[in-house]
């Protein structure tokens, strides 16, 4: 019963992913396509297909200190019970506080789920603490944040748009191991995408864009860890992988028309055997990529153009903080 | 078995504390932003790549023309053959489509490829994944590079003889022991996630390395969504590799001994880290992403990387899974021993 429920869901997703993939080549209109204001042009040669006013370094990296804020703080009080130290939340802006009501260590039964979220953890704070290096003065102060657990928190809007709860239910990430691999879930390929969006503003300081890459990375490694982990718990326990499929496809509501996001359900290859889906990509395997707006739609839970919302219930610090009007 | 575990954690655990001290050592000390540019500088000569910014050390780096952005994008595809013929290899038991290899420079063949009988599933799952990707990859970046401009694949050994480039790099990680023992990448799934990892950590700090010399907005965007499909290869590669190493504990000491040869060969900053956890109990502490201090991934400069698939700490301009060199400009490995 479970085999034969695999196998359609399995047939299922790579109608889906074909699917996903023709959304993703009609949208960009037949040409490898980036979000962001540019493109390739597949004839050979690269070509900026538009030009757009672009942020600032500085506001780049404010911007992404503003999203580390929201990781460090949710994986802190994940793995260790407590958040981030207040010495390094201070700055520019409206500081604000972390709403963490119910949030706390999460009793881990998989002691390498347990390792994976204090390594996690611990490369989200030193991101922040990196990203506060390099803006010094200029470095924004985190603004409120939402990780709390309760019936009208941030991460249960996100779960009850996904369908993972009901109205009125509580989405708890910090329940147990599969609930925090769910709330990891949430935010990590976000980082991805909100990182490689943002990469070709950074090109004229290659400082900030060798560092830029390289937190980019480690926020790969973050997403693989944690959907590679799903993956394999969804085997057993295969409500996970529709969860991830669920809150995927959540985000993707969110953030236009495009489809950018994809979940952890493997496809069927036209020998009928099952390849993972461990990597959000296009055809051409490249990873994609949200404007900043398009980012701030993700965490603010909102399709709309607004300043505040979600898991920043008084908006992000800093110049880019209006999400995308979708 | 336990207590075997138990000592791997702990000398991993000073190994990594030790791994983070060299590298704050190495970067001397800046200041967080200052920190990839004085890793860089630690690197010394580094075959002419161009210096990011000033080193801070007396003795200025000699600068020569810095890389076009078909130099960096033709480099890239030659690493991109490697693991495509690889992982589809071992995926699939067939290589690249001929219509994928032609190009400019000499157009060589891959020999010793095969396919993987996988026993756990998932594995195998992966390793198509991969394959695919991968493919993707040669696919997209010769299409970018054009007709004219593209490089053809290198010859390139994936096999599995006592001579071949996997068992040269398993003898220098101390997987194997004289001349005449091979490493099969092939022959069961620990030895091809061994073997994927051996490649895997190298293709993002390649792409970090390489990202600087990119001055086209689209192609520092599509370099880095490849970067990011790189590293979520590695991460999902050294995912299951921690797992598997749960019980098998010599998977982790593996992983590890290979960082460490990558290390001897690519200079003396250390840019490489094993998955052995750090911390005991309940405060273990994975370690999937190789990163600084500041958690942020290592970069290769392009010469430091062909010290890696040439298997050789020298400057030269062919060996190990490359026997008669990569295609392009940038083919001379960093004098980096």
């Amino acid at each position: 019963m479970v085999e034969e429920m695999n196998v359609i869901d399995a047939l299922e997703a790579r109608v889906k992913r074909r699917e996903e993939r023709r959304d993703f080549f009609k949208t960009v209109g037949g040409a490898a396509m980036f979000a962001g204001g540019t493109a390739v042009a597949m004839g050979g040669g690269f070509t900026a297909l538009q030009a757009q006013s672009t942020p600032s370094e500085p506001d780049v990296l404010n911007f992404a200190l503003n999203l580390e804020y929201l990781e460090a703080q949710f994986y802190y009080y994940a793995s260790y019970g407590q958040g981030l130290p207040s010495s390094i939340l201070g700055g520019t802006g409206t500081p604000g506080a972390v709403i963490a009501t119910n949030a706390g260590a999460v009793p881990f039964q998989d002691a390498a789920v347990r390792a994976f979220a204090r390594e996690i953890a611990d490369d989200e704070r030193a991101h922040v603490e990196f990203l506060r290096g390099a803006l010094a003065s200029s470095a924004v102060a985190q603004p409120a944040i939402d990780i709390s657990a309760t019936p009208t928190s941030a991460f249960s809007a996100a779960a009850r748009a996904a369908g993972l709860i009901g109205t009125g239910a509580t989405f708890n990430p910090y329940a147990d191991d599969n609930s925090f691999l769910l709330g990891a879930f949430i935010f990590e390929d976000v980082g991805v995408t909100a990182y490689k969006g943002a990469a070709s503003a950074l090109i004229n300081n290659k400082t900030f864009l060798e560092a830029a890459a390289g937190i980019l990375a480690a926020e790969a490694y973050h997403a693989a860890m944690v959907r590679t982990t799903l993956y394999a718990k969804g085997v057993t326990a295969t409500s996970l992988i529709d969860a991830t499929e669920a809150i995927s496809n959540a985000r993707d509501s969110l953030d236009g028309p495009s489809d950018i996001d994809q979940g952890v359900r493997p496809v069927l290859d036209q020998s009928g055997a099952n390849n993972s889906n461990i990597v959000p990509t296009n055809t051409d395997g490249i990873v994609f990529s949200r404007t900043p707006a398009q980012v701030l739609n993700v965490v603010y839970l909102n399709r709309a153009a607004v300043t505040l919302g979600g898991f920043f219930p008084a908006g992000v610090n800093g110049t880019i903080r209006a999400s995308a009007a979708n | 078995m336990e207590q075997n575990h138990a000592s791997v954690l702990l000398a991993a655990c000073e190994k990594r504390r030790e791994e983070r001290r060299s590298f704050l050592r190495a970067a001397g000390g800046v200041a967080a932003i200052g920190a990839g540019a004085g890793l860089l500088a630690a690197c010394g000569n580094d075959g002419g790549q161009v210096p990011l910014v000033p080193a801070p050390t007396p003795t200025p780096t000699p600068t020569t023309a810095a890389p076009t952005e078909a130099d960096v994008l033709n480099f890239a595809l030659n690493l991109e053959y490697l693991e495509a013929q690889f992982y589809s290899f071992a995926a699939f038991g067939v290589g690249l489509d001929a219509g994928l290899l032609t190009g400019t420079g000499t157009q060589g063949t891959v020999s010793g490829g095969r396919r993987v009988t996988f026993t756990d599933p998932l594995v195998a799952a992966y390793a198509r994944e991969i394959a695919r990707d991968e493919i993707a990859h040669v696919a997209f970046l010769r299409t970018a590079l054009g007709a004219s401009a593209r490089v053809a694949m290198p010859t390139i050994d994936i096999g599995s003889t006592a001579s071949g480039a996997f068992s040269t790099a398993a003898r220098a990680a101390g997987l194997i022991s004289g001349a005449s023992a091979t490493f099969d990448p092939y022959a069961s799934d620990e030895n091809f996630l061994l073997a994927a990892f051996l490649f895997e950590d190298v293709g993002p700090t390649a792409y970090k390395g390489g990202i600087r010399f990119l001055t086209t907005p689209a192609v520092v965007e599509a370099a880095a969504g490849i970067h990011a499909a790189e590293a979520y290869h590695a991460g999902l590669i050294r995912t299951v590799l921690y797992r598997k190493g749960l019980t098998t504990a010599s998977l982790i000491t593996s992983a590890d001994r290979i960082s460490d040869a990558r290390d001897s060969l690519d200079g003396p900053s250390d840019l490489d880290q094993g998955i052995s956890p750090t911390g005991s109990g309940t405060s273990i502490r994975s370690n999937i992403v190789p990163a600084d201090s500041s958690a942020i991934v290592f970069a290769r400069t392009p010469g430091q990387v062909l010290n890696v698939v040439y298997l050789n700490a020298q400057a030269v301009t062919s060996g190990g899974f490359f026997p008669n060199g990569v295609n392009g400009t940038l083919r001379t490995s960093a004098a980096s021993a």
